[in-house]
């Protein structure tokens, strides 16, 4: 099994989901940047930073990081930023870029050089993720969203070469042409850092990680957890029909996390913190706002059924409790024992190996995120680990 | 070069032709170099090829019927409207990823379809394909009708992100996007061609028309070339411009440019319409059957 702490380093300072709407279509793309503030950008830094170096003291696996462009939901445009600081601030983690978004790069050799220097830099830790980018990027950086996926695959194809195949060579691609592709350095790990691709559950993107060997991680902020556990199941299939054997660790559930006392503390304490992350940060493109989803970046079949799916989350009936409410889409969030037992069930139900957990979502203070991250790394990782069943063979996923 | 001339238009209808009943269209595909096109065909006299363009990407064929603007000209002409790639049934929108692809797109569907010297009606970016059509095969062009054209670049006139106004919303409609394309956004034709709630088939057709106007469109500015304006001076074809006064995305700018541009180019304003003219002012069909049959 692997642990590792998630963090996206999120701007805290919005108002509440239903103030926010009231004043803004969405946290993305056209959220003014005049709602950011520098001096408090450097306290978050210097904070959220922190509340990843402490997954290595606490025995986690490994941290992660990701890219986002021209919003408030995460601070991170150059994720290769933070994760070059996390390289001298750590030393033993694995540090996980989840990921670049290849179709915004031109050439995305830039990637290679990148994620190269990473990984010398950090002496072999480094995960490539690799990623398309979310449509309200498209909107910001005014990539063409219609080819998005077969460019982003050249890419991916692109980078791996320019990992793997001694330089200088050609690359003449549909998307990419380059006389000479030799990046200085190459990566430390050998033939190539593992890579890892986020998903929502797009069967083409499940089989595309499954054929090359690469990492799926579900994507399950916003879902109810079946709709991960569909995605598990989607993927071990997929392995089964490949007639690959599995790698538990290429399976991972993206999912927030918070450790209190009691359920009942738990929930008292995460619930506004939820509400704010999955209702102003995420409005762009899940809630009633816009939805900053591009033309052409899913089929119109796909984009009809996923407004649909919002439509009815919005507007389907709510749980009347507040645990119930907050375990519909996050279940992992309760006492110890609760959120072991839990995560236990869904590791040996859905054959999971790796666990990214977001630690610190929306507007959690770092008081409480520093008391959830160490009572979970303490408390639900260690029993997770030693009862986690790993044979997988009996389950018919090896 | 300034304006040739600029007719105010109150919508009279004195040179339109007759209103006999166009009847339905037809359906018809045609294979274009390998791929496949769909198009409505139907009504008696001259071949006019129609273009269609932003606001008719999902609201010409539906009921495979005409919309009021076509059926009026097909009182007067044999109107055949193709589906561009990737809109409605048209497939291979994939190889298509600038406007020189739809082009000779045209020029092949032209020959395929037996149209020579023939008069071509296009509306936004249907406008803009016209115009580049006749400069690059002017034997196959008889006379231009662009309505509401995109492609024209006027530096420092900014014009409002299409894309972002039609992005979807979780929850009310299309109120943005109607605004962005009709003088009346809440009047019953703006409502009927984008409604706030969409039935699943509108949907598809929407998104999908979407998608293909991305791949020409989406670099920014959307649907502009930087280049056009240089070369409108060598379209050789007697050419209407008719451009709805409150068009947001076609700003008083390019119209003046598109009138003035192109050699005895006539320029018509529509107040009170906005991008959507064909649909918001259909009356506009006896503008263009007056410039199609009247003289040199």
């Amino acid at each position: 099994m692997n642990f590792f702490s998630f963090h996206l380093m999120p701007w805290p300072h919005l108002a509440p989901p239903r103030e926010f709407l009231a004043e803004n279509e969405a946290a993305w793309v056209t959220l003014s940047n005049s709602n950011y503030d520098p001096a408090r950008g450097k306290e978050l830094y210097d904070r959220y930073i922190s509340e990843l170096v402490v997954a290595e003291e606490l025995g986690l696996d490994g941290v992660v990081v990701n890219e986002h462009h021209q919003n408030a939901y995460g601070l991170m445009p150059s994720p290769n930023l933070v994760a070059a600081a996390l390289t001298r601030e750590t030393s033993r983690v694995k540090i996980c870029v989840l990921g670049n978004a290849l179709p915004l790069y031109n050439p995305p050799t830039r990637v290679a050089e990148e994620m190269a220097m990473l990984d010398v830099m950090s002496g072999g830790r480094l995960i490539a993720g690799l990623v398309v980018g979310g449509g309200p990027e498209y909107y910001s950086t005014n990539v063409n969203p219609t080819d998005a996926r077969p460019r982003f695959r050249e890419a991916v194809d692109l980078v791996i070469q320019a990992w793997t195949r001694p330089g200088p060579f050609a690359f003449d691609g549909e998307f990419y042409q380059l006389p000479y592709v030799n990046p200085w350095p190459r990566p430390l790990q050998q033939p190539h850092p593992p890579v890892w691709i986020p998903g929502l559950g797009s069967p083409s993107t499940i089989t595309y990680c499954v054929e090359h060997g690469f990492g799926y991680m579900g994507v399950a902020y916003y879902a109810p957890p079946e709709t991960f556990a569909r995605q598990a199941v989607a993927y071990h299939d997929a392995v089964a029909a490949s007639g690959r054997t599995f790698d538990p660790e290429l399976l991972g559930w993206l999912t927030t996390v918070y450790v209190a006392e009691t359920d009942e503390q738990a929930v008292e304490e995460a619930a506004a913190h939820l509400a704010y992350f999955q209702g102003t940060l995420a409005a762009g493109f899940v809630g009633p706002g816009k939805v900053w989803m591009p033309p052409g970046y899913i089929d119109p079949p796909a984009l009809v059924q996923f407004l649909a799916d919002l439509r009815g989350m919005v507007q389907g009936p709510r749980p009347t409790d507040a645990a119930t409410a907050v375990w519909k889409r996050s279940p992992l969030i309760g006492s110890p024992a609760t959120v072991r037992e839990r995560l236990l069930n869904y590791v040996n139900e859905l054959g999971l190996g790796t666990i990214l957990a977001l630690l610190q979502f929306g507007s959690l203070p770092a008081d409480l995120t520093a008391r959830s991250t160490h009572l979970y790394a303490t408390e639900v990782v260690p029993y997770v680990r030693e009862h986690a069943d790993n044979h997988f063979a009996t389950k018919g996923w090896a | 070069m300034g304006v040739n001339v600029v007719d105010r238009h109150a919508g009279s209808p004195s040179r339109a032709g007759s209103p006999t009943r166009a009847g339905s269209p037809r359906r018809a595909t045609l294979a274009v170099s390998g791929r496949e096109v769909t198009l409505l065909r139907g009504g008696d006299g001259a071949r006019v090829l129609y273009l269609h363009g932003l606001c008719d990407i999902h609201a010409v064929w539906p009921g495979e019927q005409w919309t009021p603007f076509l059926a009026r000209l097909a009182t007067s002409f044999d109107v055949v409207a193709p589906a561009l790639p990737g809109y409605n049934a048209s497939a291979g929108l994939e190889d298509f990823d600038d406007v020189e692809d739809y082009v000779w797109h045209l020029v092949d569907l032209c020959h395929a379809a037996g149209l020579t010297d023939i008069d071509v009606v296009g509306h936004s970016f249907g406008g803009w394909f016209a115009a580049e059509l006749a400069l690059r095969r002017p034997e196959l062009v008889r006379r231009l009708v662009l309505v509401d054209p995109l492609g024209v670049h006027v530096r420092g006139v900014e014009v409002p992100p299409f894309f972002g106004a039609v992005a979807p919303r979780g929850i009310g409609g299309a109120g943005e996007a109607r605004r962005l394309l009709f003088a009346e956004p809440e009047g019953t034709v703006a409502l009927d061609a984008l409604p706030d709630v969409m039935t699943t088939e509108q949907q598809l057709l929407w998104f999908g028309g979407l998608a293909g106007a991305a791949r020409l469109g989406w670099k920014a500015p959307h649907f502009q070339s930087r280049k056009l304006t240089d070369r409108l001076g060598r379209v050789e074809v007697p050419t209407l411009v008719i451009r709805g006064e409150e068009d947001l995305l076609v700003p008083e700018e390019a119209g003046r440019v598109w009138g003035g541009s192109i050699p005895g180019a006539r320029l018509v304003e529509i107040p009170d319409a906005g991008h959507c003219l064909p649909l918001e002012r259909p009356e506009i069909a006896a503008e263009v059957e007056g410039f199609l049959v009247g003289p040199d």
